[in-house]
């Protein structure tokens, strides 16, 4: 399933067989058209100020604390929706896209489409409210930092069907 | 002005920038007015002037800015992010210069099959398209093809009647068991076509299934000793609907070579990873199976639904698969084994139950056995025989018994009758070994062909034996075939060449004359035909040695 690209640590996904590609457009994507969907865009603000809220009103919890577990629990839920599970879960296009995650799906794997806009501008955005409105510490900010950055990585067009270190290769 | 000053301007630090910009103003407009521009240290003029430059230029850039409506807010919240640590400003701002620049890229696709077309291609293609004819005109090869297909007059049978009047003995015949002549299973078929009516004017799930086919399904899991069994309405397409209702991508078969066309096809729709053994050769399958255990233990990959798919008695070669290895290989590498009985069932073993039967093997072992009626039984449709959960999960997953209509009742009622009748008289499939045993013998002796598979099996290929005849191509074989066929017609015997759409068969098959050898014929009438052939054979093909 994957291809081996000179001993790096770069191993990219095969690019879809026939068989593939056949089964690709026998349906549209389900799984990844719902991103343009009504409310789909809206839902992720409602749902980080949700998590916020709930975190703030623990007693006893710091401002700080509370944004980085928002941050947190944000880039961790989007990391594992659009870029480490594979596949979709039903049966729709025999399991054509089994070897790709939410995020390669999204626009048949097009590059700077709105969704994609949109979704990498929630995190940035996000990090840079949560820093003004704290006095992180070194370490807080460090780690608010690191989540985003693996988060934006995973969506940078260079890495499309790319598995870094043959990570969530199988 | 002196350093000092300027050092002054510099230390007030804790003053808003804006406030800061209006008081250098102020202080630097009153330098110029009383025109006390001078400075202490005259040593460097031209550095003085640079300082005085940037510092005008700053004032005015930050005077310029404060105007900027809005902009105060701005400020406001870099100082609030700041927080005394540069490292930390330059790394939001180098964030947001990356978010904006995402956000200004054009819109590219990383799949090359899309061609964009701009309107005036798309009119032009449409201008230019042809429809094709809804009949193509036929070649000369298959004007030949077709001008040598017999027609009979009448219905089939071990003897039919041509349109020339001639009456032949039919051995291409699949009715094994000789049921096609049988009047008890007519009338049957009359009294339920009156009863039931022709179709069954649904799929099974949708008002489909009527008490017939239940009652065909309970006899022949008794008949076969498992525990159930679906009924499918096309025996082609049983085989292509198990299959994929099990395996997916992802999925391994491991299948034989020498697997006939609805198997190929049954795999190909799967879209499971396929790895091919050597037509029958266990130990060729063995080690597959171990190279891909191996793989399992080199990768780490998830461990996925694996299965062995092979054939009773195979349609394209008539050998018989040797089931206890298969069941032993099957248990040692955790494999799931479809086995298609289509020519076996009816045919092989003391009952005629199929391989099972013929190896002795409890059927509970084969985890699918998948068969056709069309032959042996002389109805039609097909079934899969296995564990409940197995056929119960086939009404919901199969698609061609999901998507297509239910057997016609009459169809079902004389598939049950003949497996009835088969239990009755259990000597028919031991007629069919001792004919095909005997018409075997008597053509082994001829050295121009090579009559293939199994003495048990009543199936079987004639294939021109290479090491005598001097022919090299498929067509030509072929040809030559068809001659044997056209003469064996002359002389009261209707055989037919195995045929092949070879453009989708995945392993290129041998030319050959099937023949079909069944219970209708008596142990003299199969020695005389057997004889004729010889004839035949050694007469078309004497002129062709190497």
């Amino acid at each position: 399933m994957v291809q081996h690209r000179s001993r790096s640590f770069i191993l990219e996904e095969k690019s879809a067989s026939y068989d593939e590609t056949l089964d690709q457009s026998a349906l549209p994507n389900l799984n990844s058209n719902w991103v343009y969907n009504k409310g789909a865009w809206f839902i992720h603000i409602i749902i980080i100020l949700i998590v916020k809220t709930l975190f703030s009103i623990i007693p006893k919890v710091s401002s700080e604390t509370s944004w980085t577990l928002t941050n947190l629990s944000y880039m961790l839920g989007s990391f594992v929706m659009f870029h480490w599970v594979k596949g979709v879960p039903f049966d729709f296009n025999s399991g054509a896209y089994d070897n790709l995650t939410l995020w390669e799906q999204i626009d048949n794997g097009a590059q700077f489409t709105p969704a994609k806009k949109y979704l990498t501008a929630v995190p940035i955005g996000l990090f840079l409210l949560s820093t003004h409105y704290t006095h992180y510490d070194a370490f807080t900010f460090l780690v608010n930092f690191t989540f985003l950055i693996i988060v934006l990585i995973a969506k940078l067009p260079q890495l499309h069907k790319v598995r870094l270190f043959g990570i969530n290769r199988l | 002005m002196s350093l000092k000053n300027v050092n002054y301007v510099e230390s007030g630090i804790s003053m808003t920038l804006k406030a800061r910009c209006w008081r250098l103003r102020a202080f630097m407009t009153k330098h110029h007015r009383n025109k006390e521009f001078k400075m202490d240290n005259t040593a460097y003029p031209a550095l003085n002037e640079l300082f005085v430059f940037l510092n005008t230029t700053l004032t005015n850039i930050s005077i310029f800015y404060s105007r900027i409506p809005g902009s105060g807010i701005l400020l406001k919240y870099i100082k609030n992010s700041h927080q005394n640590d540069p490292f930390r400003t330059v790394l939001e701002v180098m964030l947001l210069v990356f978010g904006i620049i995402y956000l200004y890229k054009n819109k590219y696709r990383t799949d090359n099959s899309f061609i964009e077309l701009t309107p005036k291609e798309i009119e032009d293609l449409v201008e230019e398209w042809q429809p094709d004819p809804l009949l193509p005109k036929i070649t000369e090869e298959q004007k030949r093809e077709l001008d040598k297909v017999p027609i009979i007059n009448g219905s089939t049978g071990p003897r039919v009647k041509l349109m020339n009047g001639k009456t032949v003995m039919n051995l291409g015949n699949f009715d094994f068991l000789g049921f096609s002549i049988n009047e008890h299973l007519k009338e049957k078929a009359i009294e339920t076509l009156r009863h039931y009516g022709v179709g069954s004017c649904g799929p099974p799930g949708f008002y489909g299934t009527i008490d017939v086919h239940t009652e065909f399904e309970r006899t022949l899991s008794e008949f076969l000793g498992t525990e159930g069994t679906i009924l499918y309405s096309q025996g082609f397409s049983t085989i292509g609907s198990a299959i994929p209702s099990f395996c997916k991508r992802g999925d391994i078969i491991v299948a034989d070579e020498g697997c006939n066309f609805a198997i190929q096809k049954g795999i190909q729709i799967s879209r499971s990873s396929i790895k091919w053994y050597k037509h029958n050769d266990m130990k060729d399958l063995e080690k597959i199976l171990q190279k891909i255990k191996d793989e399992d233990i080199e990768t780490g990959r998830r461990l996925t639904r694996r299965f062995i798919v092979t054939e009773g008695i195979f349609e394209n070669y008539g050998d018989i698969s040797p089931l206890p290895k298969l069941i032993e290989l099957k248990k040692k590498f955790k494999y799931r084994l479809i086995l298609d009985e289509t020519f076996s069932i009816g045919t092989l073993g003391k009952r005629g139950a199929g391989l099972t039967d013929y190896f002795d093997v409890n059927p509970q072992e084969v985890d699918m056995i998948v068969g056709s009626m069309c032959h042996a039984l002389h109805s039609s449709g097909g079934f899969c025989s296995g564990s409940f959960e197995i056929t119960d999960y086939q009404r919901i997953s199969g698609p061609a018994y999901v998507f297509s209509a239910a057997l016609p009742a009459m169809l079902a009622v004389c598939a049950t009758e003949s497996l009835l009748h088969l239990s009755r008289n259990p000597y028919l499939p031991a007629t069919i070994l001792s004919n095909t045993k005997s018409f075997k013998n008597a053509l082994s002796h001829v050295k121009y062909i090579k009559v293939e598979g199994s003495l048990d099996s009543p199936i079987f290929h004639l294939r021109l034996n290479d090491d005598v005849i001097k022919v090299d191509s498929s067509d030509e074989k072929d040809k030559l075939l068809q001659e044997i066929v056209d003469e064996a017609m002359n002389n009261g015997i209707l055989l037919t060449r195995a045929k092949y759409l070879r453009s989708q068969e995945i392993f290129d098959v041998e030319p050959s004359i099937r023949i079909c050898i069944t219970a209708s014929f008596t142990k003299k009438e199969i020695e005389k035909a057997a004889s004729t052939i010889k004839n035949v054979v050694n007469k078309v093909l004497k002129n062709k040695i190497r």
